[in-house]
């Protein structure tokens, strides 16, 4: 998708986006607060998990950071607005510090590590007085009055449009081939001459950055922060499977699965209460079990499966047929 | 001094029950690769088939882990041909996924079957201490020790000498040579899977007299028995269990001198450090 | 066919909005699933008892009522989240909730915003009632009045000159550490030791060698339901023989916790706070008691108590305001003035709390007795608690 045709959709999409400012439903607003949130979390996510394929789980150390940076910066009196982009850079340069330790690990190391490191933070949070410790601290409101669900689903919406964008860039430039090269086979990127530690990191500061933002927002719109809400480890499992659900490496993926995620948790918890779990978890197996791809990527493969002339599917289905021969025995 | 070695001890008692939940987890990944985010759900579950056994027909834990172990090797062998075995050559994204699912699906089918309140089964000799001249020692976490001990030294020796633990350390070494050496891949990695699982349950069992039973109790050992097999390095058994007690230690120690709230935080630290020094482990492989 | 599902829509549509009209619904905010999802179950269950009781003797203004239940996965953000379905969407005239400090903490500045009437069941943590705001009702005491009421019996009992604290590392145990760190400051009593534990892990023994290495008078633990067994158990083992072991109740005035299947014999002597027990003398407790066993199988923590007598003074006050506008309600709920009930008398002060009284008991062959307000003791406190070595 090309030059203004891209715009012009952008546009429609985010007007449509708008439509629900006409509300006043403020618990329709919040789930959608959330969505939309999580949509942009999904997006930024897929810059190092996606693009860049290091499955990290530990993104909610910068959600956290982002949220209690905006909550100690303004009880310190930083302005509020100030605290916001300070708590998200402050969290970027932790990000980096954390990059640069966690990039020399690989697979499922590298997954472990920014398990640790989120923990870390999470047990100092919980731990020390300027924290709050378990009992917590009050974030600020950024927006205040009648119009505080709009304003601030109209801010999540603006972030998700952020990612998007950092997403939809990325995967254009050479940056983002770079990423995909070390995603395929990162031995053989840096053997070719790609910086991988270099544009590993950068993607991760990116990611952080956007990551933290939209923690700051998701604090100041409850007002209330404690570890166990926003420095969990299931909050960067979420972000994770939103992504992988919806299509990690995908533009529109992060996006399905935040929408339906999301949703379809608010959407459980109310009709089948204790069981909601269950059946998110269930619906996680299935997916697993019959969209590898994730949703949007099973869509691509499916229509590019459709394209392909007839002869090359045939040789291509042999192929496949034959690796799965010899692991089969 | 006392103080030191009193809490080396205590150390090392419970030191034995995470190694063996890091065995099992080493087991598995080794084996398959698989970061199984579902362990400590596993591990929870033997500690209910534990504590019904208890409470239904008053059968000792102490008794009653071998058949939770057992049930536990049954259930992830189903597991493992259900929904581990079809997605053997998926990326690793999607059976960290997979096990997640799985992880989420246990905890709350347990709280749908169980109540979310929690129990506790007490048992006299937990009361009961032993004295060794200045030190303490707990009767319970003695014979838990012992147990464990019997296991690990059981594991070890199944897959360095039996033909079954060959293969399995066969694959281990090398997923796509083994089925040249004529083994059957798949059904070596159920079997490991459903032995890692089947030590999540005894360990499970073992410390049922010593925790609170809830169906989230196994979340953190997911965890802990994870920075266990990083410590040992991934794959290695007997890393595992060194592992697992060197870990036992630290936590001791660093809730005696620094306190107790920290000694999750030396979990991470250490795993950490080893992470950033020596990734392949204490006795892991040059393998990062 | 179309038809047909047209028709059945309707006859269900229809259906649901007749029982809307006929049925009063009570928001309710608790935590039914996440890490205090076991004291959610607590709350449930005393909803449920209430909810039979007032529905017998025909419901409240006429009709029956309805629990509109929201689970706030035991985290704050889903709590805030809960007031806005139950107001905004759901429409419910009041409200009751949440279970823990933090989540009710996070949800009085949107139940204020919202004006609804909130009655807080269990939140001890007194930062929760500083608002002041005129919507906010609590009906049970805070950690506050634990530890005054605690300090107040070893004054009049033995005056200890050195108390250790140990508490948990949770918003529960942090607030009733600093609430007795305040009294016992204010009292002179001098504190020794200040240890914190981690609620989940099994092994206290370090911490408790650190506080008989402090040779407290007393000991005062801020525990939850099972601490309290490992605790005693492995306080027996470390061998520490404080004169008083007291606490701020929960764990340490559960109903198991002096049975077998809690710490047994080991449970001897300890001294609670108590906002609530079967044996208290006040009509209802007992049957609640009977009732609660008979349908759960177990005995009922004072939580559970809490939440039955919130649901019972809310349909009171609805029935009291003869009307569901929030505001008629919030007046009636300040109007209360129950000279008793099965939690004892109910009067909100200016502040919209419940002056309840709390008890001190003490675990004396194996049950709870009521040694403290002297005006309510049915037994005497013994002190001090016998060492280890010389119990049987």
């Amino acid at each position: 998708m090309s030059g203004w045709r891209f715009w012009v959709l952008l546009g429609v999409a985010c007007a449509v986006c708008c439509l629900p400012l006409l509300s006043n439903n403020n618990y329709l607003l919040q789930v959608l607060f959330r969505i939309a949130l999580f949509g942009g979390l999904g997006l930024a996510w897929n810059l190092v998990g996606g693009y860049a394929g290091q499955l990290s789980l530990g993104h909610v150390a910068f959600f956290g950071m982002g949220a209690y940076g905006l909550a100690i910066f303004t009880a310190h009196h930083v302005p509020m607005w100030i605290s916001l982009l300070l708590a998200a850079l402050v969290s970027t340069l932790i990000g980096g510090v954390i990059g640069k330790i966690v990039f020399r690990l690989r697979g499922p190391y590298f997954t472990l590590a920014t398990i640790a490191f989120a923990e870390v933070l999470r047990l100092g949070a919980a731990n020390l007085q300027i924290t709050g410790g378990a009992i917590g601290l009050s974030t600020p409101s950024l927006f205040t009055g009648e119009a505080f669900w709009k304003l601030f689903y109209l801010s999540a919406i603006v972030l998700a449009v952020l990612s998007f964008l950092a997403n939809y860039w990325t995967s254009r430039s050479r940056f983002g081939y770079y990423l995909m090269a070390i995603r395929e086979d990162e031995d053989t990127a840096s053997a070719v001459g790609i910086d991988t530690a270099n544009y590993k990191l950068r993607s991760l500061l990116i990611s952080a950055y956007l990551t933290a933002l939209a923690g700051a927002f998701y604090g100041s719109a409850f007002q209330f922060i404690v570890p166990d809400s926003v420095l969990t480890i299931d909050i960067s499992v979420q972000i994770a499977i939103i992504a992988m659900l919806g299509g990690a490496g995908t533009l529109f993926g992060p996006i399905v699965g935040a929408l339906l995620l999301v949703s379809a948790s608010e959407l459980f918890k109310n009709e089948f209460g204790e069981r909601h779990l269950l059946i998110y978890g269930t619906l996680i197996v299935l997916v697993v079990l019959f969209l590898p791809e994730g949703i949007v990527g099973s869509l691509q493969q499916h229509v590019r499966r459709r394209r392909k002339p007839p002869a090359s599917s045939a040789a291509s289905a042999l192929g496949r047929a034959e690796v799965q021969g010899v692991a089969e025995q | 001094m006392t103080t030191f070695l009193q809490a080396c001890l205590d150390g090392l008692l419970i030191g034995a029950l995470y190694a063996l939940i890091g065995m099992g987890l080493a087991l598995i990944f080794g084996v398959m690769r698989i970061v199984n985010f579902a362990h400590g759900a596993f591990l929870m579950l033997g500690m209910y088939a534990s504590f019904l056994m208890f409470d239904r027909y008053q059968i000792n834990p102490y008794y009653g882990f071998l058949p939770a172990g057992i049930l536990l090797f049954i259930f992830g062998y189903l597991v493992y041909k259900l929904l581990i075995q079809p997605i053997r050559n998926r990326s690793e994204f999607m059976q960290i996924l997979m096990t997640i699912g799985i992880d989420l699906i246990l905890i709350d089918l347990a709280q749908l079957t169980f109540g979310a309140d929690y129990h506790q089964a007490n048992i006299d000799l937990v009361n009961r201490s032993l004295h060794a001249g200045p030190f303490t020692i707990n009767a319970a976490s003695l014979l838990s020790f012992g147990l464990a001990a019997v296991f690990i030294v059981g594991l070890q020796q199944f897959v360095m000498r039996s033909r079954p633990g060959q293969a399995l350390r066969a694959t281990a070494q090398n997923r796509d040579v083994a089925p040249l050496m004529g083994i059957n891949v798949i059904r070596i990695q159920g079997l490991s899977f459903a032995l890692g699982i089947a030590f999540a349950g005894i360990a499970g069992g073992l410390l049922l007299p010593a925790l609170y039973l809830f169906p989230s109790v196994g979340e953190d050992y997911t965890l802990k028995a994870f920075v266990i097999v990083v410590l040992g390095g991934m794959g290695s058994i007997e890393g595992a269990a060194i592992g697992g007690l060197v870990l036992g230690v630290a936590e001791s120690l660093t809730s005696t001198y620094i306190g107790n709230q920290w000694a999750l935080a030396i979990d991470f630290v250490l795993f950490l450090l080893v992470l950033s020094l020596k990734p392949s482990g204490i006795f892991g492989r040059q393998r990062a | 066919m179309r038809s047909k599902i047209l028709a059945a829509f309707a006859i269900l549509a229809s259906a649901t909005l007749c029982a809307g009209q006929n049925t009063i619904r009570i928001g309710i905010i608790t935590s039914v699933t996440g890490s205090q999802a076991a004291f959610g179950e607590a709350h449930k269950n005393g909803y449920a008892i209430a909810l039979d009781q007032i529905n017998a003797k025909g419901g409240v203004l006429g009709k029956k009522i309805e629990l509109d239940i929201y689970d706030d996965q035991s985290k704050p953000d889903q709590a805030v989240q809960g007031v806005s379905k139950l107001v905004d969407q759901d429409h419910v005239p009041v409200l009751i909730g949440a279970y823990s400090s933090e989540n009710t903490k996070a949800i009085i500045n949107p139940v204020i915003q919202h004006q609804v009437p909130l009655l807080i069941p269990t939140a001890t943590a007194d930062n929760v009632m500083d608002s002041k705001s005129p919507w906010i009702f609590r009906i049970c005491a805070g950690a506050n009045d634990y530890a005054k009421k605690t300090i107040e019996f070893l004054q009049h009992n033995g005056s200890p000159k050195t108390m250790a604290i140990v508490y948990e590392k949770t918003n529960f145990g942090q607030a009733n550490m600093q609430a007795m760190k305040d009294e016992a400051t204010k009292a002179g009593i001098k504190l020794v030791a200040v240890e914190q534990y981690e609620a989940k892990s099994p092994d206290y023994r370090a911490v408790l060698r650190r506080v008989k290495a402090a040779n407290p008078d007393v000991i005062y633990f801020c525990s939850y339901l099972l601490d309290a067994t490992t605790l005693m158990r492995q306080s027996r083992e470390v061998d520490i023989n404080p004169r008083y072991y007291t606490s701020s109740g929960t764990g340490f005035a559960a109903a198991e916790f002096p049975t077998p299947k809690g710490a047994g014999k080991d449970a001897e002597y300890t001294f609670s706070v108590s906002q609530w027990l079967a044996d208290a003398p006040w009509p209802g407790s007992k049957e609640f008691d009977a009732e609660y066993v008979k349908r759960f199988g177990s005995h009922p923590a004072y939580h559970a108590m809490q939440a039955y007598e919130s649901l019972l003074v809310v349909a009171q006050a609805i029935n009291a305001a003869k009307s569901l506008e929030p505001a008629k309600i919030r007046d009636a709920i300040r109007s209360t003035n129950l000279k008793t009930s099965a939690f004892g008398p109910v009067k909100f002060d200016a502040n919209g709390q419940n002056q309840h009284v709390v008890l001190i008991t003490q675990v004396q062959g194996g049950n709870y007795h009521l040694v403290y307000p002297p005006e309510v003791a049915d037994s005497k406190p013994i002190i001090p608690a016998p060492k280890w070595s010389e119990r049987k």
